[in-house]
């Protein structure tokens, strides 16, 4: 089966070669994990070893905060846009689904013109302010998710997780029904330290990973590592409270 | 005005680029539309309501809708309407976006700026 890979080491392994083509991929975590780095990383990837031009879509950062920080990686935006391969489109929720919606509408047409593959969406967290009523806001993202598809993209899509550490949340909420794959990022503490994980929580029509990974912001962008049940032993000795630490986590009690 | 600010105003304006003088004086008569067209030429690619504009921009849109309505009537944005909402975006016109980033890099200069400033308080006295 033909797979998008995401160019993040490990993580293309945990999701069995990639994302599926033309599917919405929600990216949730608390700030700071690397959701936006992630999605990052996904678009440079398409375009410097895919042949994939991408789009990244926000309604928060201004653009050149994607080009410093895609900078601190070695990723050359500024370029990658002078070379009609990458689009960083600043607007809100309201104007991209209404514009969406239209034939010929300013979205659409730059896809067309850089024949773009790969869209990073940072981040859906602002749909929220659209609609209070749960059913409308979930009518609203069907319609936004779909019109991606429409447009031949693969997405991902981040959202921000409220909570830093603890219970995971967010499991049962509609959006995640809306998605093809839902991977979570967490903090979670071990030995009074913080450390990261990652956890594909589901992925529609694929097998995946159902570990938990440990995983690190390099100077290289993101990487998964071993499963950190592998480590447990290893590196506190005290194996019994951090599988405790991971059940907070991502567990609803 | 007096004799000696009108001989002022012409050595200030004396040795700027033509074009970007006649953009200066046509397009950009307030600080507000400078900050905008700044905006528009970082963001190339937005397309949204004035509202959000503002909000990115850090102004009310009190503040900045008829700056926007009138550099869309000068050519320099594009104003739509995008089901109920009126939308701006930067122009397509290769010409113009090119003016434009001329005039932004112009206005990182320090005397191109003095010159400018200048400009827009003599014309917001008048």
């Amino acid at each position: 089966m033909e797979r998008v890979k995401t160019g993040v080491p490990g993580l293309d392994e945990m999701l069995w070669g990639g994302f599926l083509p033309q599917t919405a991929n929600l990216v949730e975590g608390a700030p700071g994990t690397g959701k936006t780095t992630l999605g990052m990383q996904f678009i440079y990837h398409g375009v410097v070893a895919c042949g994939e031009p991408g789009l990244i879509l926000t309604f928060e950062e201004f653009p050149h905060q994607y080009y410093n920080d895609a900078a601190g990686f070695g990723w050359d935006f500024r370029q990658m846009e002078r070379e009609g391969k990458l689009r960083v489109v600043m607007t809100s929720p309201e104007v991209s689904l209404a514009d969406l919606e239209q034939v010929g509408g300013r979205i659409e047409s730059l896809v067309q013109e850089i024949g773009a593959r790969r869209i990073l969406v940072d981040s859906l967290s602002h749909f929220e302010r659209l609609s209070e009523d749960p059913a409308r806001l979930r009518s609203i993202v069907y319609g936004f998710v779909n019109a991606l598809k429409r447009e031949g993209l693969t997405a991902v899509l981040t959202r921000e997780s409220v909570t830093l550490l603890g219970e995971a949340g967010g499991t049962d909420d509609a959006l995640a029904f809306l998605v093809d794959s839902y991977i979570l990022l967490r903090y979670v503490e071990i030995e009074s330290a913080i450390r990261k994980a990652l956890l594909v929580l589901k992925m529609r029509g694929s097998n995946h990973d159902k570990g938990i990974r440990q995983f690190e912001i390099t100077s290289r962008g993101i990487e998964v590592r071993t499963p950190f049940e592998g480590r447990e032993g290893i590196m506190s000795g005290s194996p019994r409270r951090m599988a405790d630490s991971f059940m907070q986590a991502f567990v609803r009690r | 005005m007096g004799e000696m600010e009108l001989d002022l105003t012409g050595r200030l304006m004396a040795d700027m680029d033509p074009k970007l003088l006649e953009f200066l004086q046509m397009k950009v008569n307030s600080f507000v539309k400078w900050d905008l067209i700044r905006f528009f030429h970082d963001n190339p690619h937005t397309t949204d309501t004035a509202d959000n504009i503002a909000r990115y921009a850090g102004r009310s849109v009190e503040a900045i809708r008829t700056d926007l309505a009138e550099l869309a009537q000068d050519g320099v944005l594009e104003e739509n309407q995008l089901g109920d909402m009126t939308v701006y975006s930067l122009v397509s016109n290769r010409q113009t976006r090119e003016l434009l980033a001329q005039f932004v890099k112009a206005s990182d200069d320090r005397q191109f700026r003095v010159k400018a400033i200048y400009h827009i308080i003599r014309g917001t006295r008048r």
